[in-house]
């Protein structure tokens, strides 16, 4: 990130990055084995911007995150076929003894 | 649980249940666990959920249910316990406890009134007697004779109870307001569709005459464009026409259903009919006597919830009557307050009713219902129908049987209080009943 961006640019920015917390099996059992949480995020985001908007919107320190690119599915409509959009997936992992509160944050 | 009961008026109870946690909170973790074993998530195969999220998503949901799954039994128990008769629905407040184990709430209601039925044998009832006679029977087949009444055209002039065919021009200053069509108008004079004026008019004219009179409506007449004016009448008449009554004989009384044309049959048959509406009126009579001395022998205050209660259920029952009668509902709006004295009088007469009922075991058993059911089918064509289709459904039942109950309460009334004959007219019993 260039030192030289408007504060207020970047926040917005960063309010966007983060589009939905990923809750599944698979994403319960990652946090419960290695304290990771993982997010659907922006295709373009990078890790340092989720770094940043995870610290920014859940007040937490964040110790690393890694990044999954997820093709999207492709469905067929009769003899159509279709593609359902990429997007990306975060995992971030949290500086012991921090948590998310999904039900009270955000 | 622990219940404490306050009196605060002569209805109105006050209770207080405390229930311990425990039991309740436990409750709700086996439902969450029971839950858990089939809840649907997206992004979870069904039961794999994680107990955290099934308790986010139905949490709340489920302690709702069993607390006031536990406030319903225990409020039941406090209630039974203390031998209480709760009328109408309990208002029910949860009362923020301090302690935490134990969890309480304050419930407000009524009870049914405690009631003595007073002494009977002071009441006095009127029983109407009355015997059908040949004159009361020669009075209906007269009617029934002038329903069936034909008309022949006569050469003299009209008079009272002959049936007219005129055409008609009404002016009002000169001015056309009414005019009757080519098949002119027809009237049997005297029985006053108009005022009696218009009819007097007529009488004494011949067919083909001509007459032309005016008719001053006073100022409160009805329509009200013939208020206070004075009408100027045109009549040509048509026709003139004598009634002319069928004699009574085998002819009419075939006409009437008898079917061997017995005269002396079908007047026989009139009078039984007619002694059983007398019979009618009069049991109804004595019922409405009955009831009464009932209600104004029983001292007794009743719960507002029932009162209210039964004023809506009045209310809306006139609502109805207005609607099948084709007033637009809409356009009329009901005060509760004026249906709350008969309301108040309804639900008094059904407390001493049942009371009654349940202390001297009045219930009507089957024969009286059966009976009842009888009486009802009579009047049909075929009684044996309308028999079987009170029998088919037992809910139909309910009607006869309430009535047949009625009966009862009525006849044990009776046994106590003072009953005293009294002669009436035929045409007085019928008239008001």
């Amino acid at each position: 990130m260039s030192a030289n961006l408007n504060q207020i640019a970047t926040q917005d920015r960063l309010l966007q990055v983060i589009l939905a917390p990923q809750i599944t099996e698979k994403a319960t059992y990652v946090a419960d084995k290695n304290q990771q949480i993982a997010f659907k995020v922006r295709t373009d985001a990078t890790k340092p911007e989720i770094k940043a908007a995870v610290e920014l919107v859940f007040k937490v320190e964040v110790a690393a995150v890694t990044v999954a690119n997820v093709k999207g599915k492709v469905k067929r409509a009769g003899r159509v076929l279709g593609r359902r959009k990429d997007w990306k997936k975060a995992y971030v992992s949290l500086k012991p003894g921090q948590e998310i509160n999904f039900a009270a944050g955000e | 649980m622990a219940a404490t009961v306050e009196t605060i008026s002569n209805l109105e109870r006050r209770i207080t249940v405390s229930v311990p946690l425990k039991p309740i909170e436990e409750e709700v973790t086996q439902r969450i666990n029971r839950l858990a074993r089939t809840a649907k998530l997206p992004g979870f195969r069904p039961g794999k959920v994680p107990m955290k999220l099934v308790y986010q998503q139905y949490g709340a949901q489920v302690r709702d249910e069993v607390f006031s799954g536990a406030v319903e039994r225990t409020f039941t128990e406090a209630v039974q316990e203390n031998k209480l008769r709760v009328a109408g629905y309990p208002n029910i407040e949860p009362k923020q406890s301090e302690g935490g184990d134990h969890f309480e709430y304050v419930a407000t209601f009524e009870v049914f009134p405690e009631f003595e039925i007073g002494d009977l044998s002071k009441v006095k009832i009127e029983r109407p007697v009355l015997e059908v006679g040949e004159a009361d029977v020669k009075k209906t087949t007269d009617v029934l004779l002038k329903q069936r009444a034909t008309y022949e055209p006569v050469k003299r002039a009209s008079k009272k109870g002959d049936k007219v065919n005129i055409a008609l021009r009404a002016l009002i200053d000169g001015n056309e307001v009414e005019r009757t069509s080519e098949q002119g108008l027809d009237l049997i004079l005297g029985e006053g569709g108009r005022v009696a004026e218009f009819d007097d008019n007529l009488i004494g004219n011949k067919v083909g005459s001509q007459k032309t009179f005016d008719i001053a409506y006073p100022a409160e007449h009805k329509p009200e464009q013939l208020a206070g004016k004075t009408v100027t009448y045109e009549v040509t008449f048509n026709t003139v026409e004598q009634a002319k009554l069928p004699e009574l004989d085998a002819d009419f009384a075939r006409g009437l259903g008898v079917e061997d044309g017995d005269v002396e049959k079908m007047k026989a048959e009139i009078k039984q009919s007619l002694e059983q509406e007398v019979a009618k009126r009069v049991r109804a009579k004595v019922k409405e006597q009955v009831f009464q001395a009932l209600v104004e022998n029983v001292a007794l205050e009743l719960p507002k919830a029932i009162i209210e209660a039964e004023t809506n259920r009045v209310m809306q029952a006139t609502q109805n009557n207005l609607q099948q009668r084709g007033v637009d509902v809409s356009t009329v709006t009901l005060d509760p307050a004026m249906f709350e004295e008969q309301a108040k009088r309804n639900a008094s007469l059904r407390l001493i009713l049942s009371e009654l009922v349940n202390k001297n075991s009045l219930q009507a058993n089957a024969e009286q219902v059966r009976a009842m059911v009888d009486q009802f089918a009579q009047s049909f064509e075929r009684p044996e129908d309308v028999v079987r289709w009170y029998y088919d459904d037992p809910k139909r039942l309910d009607e006869p049987a309430s009535l047949a109950t009625e009966e009862n309460v009525v006849n044990w009334v009776l046994q106590s209080a003072k009953v005293s004959d009294k002669k009436v007219k035929f045409d007085d019993l019928m008239g008001n009943a």
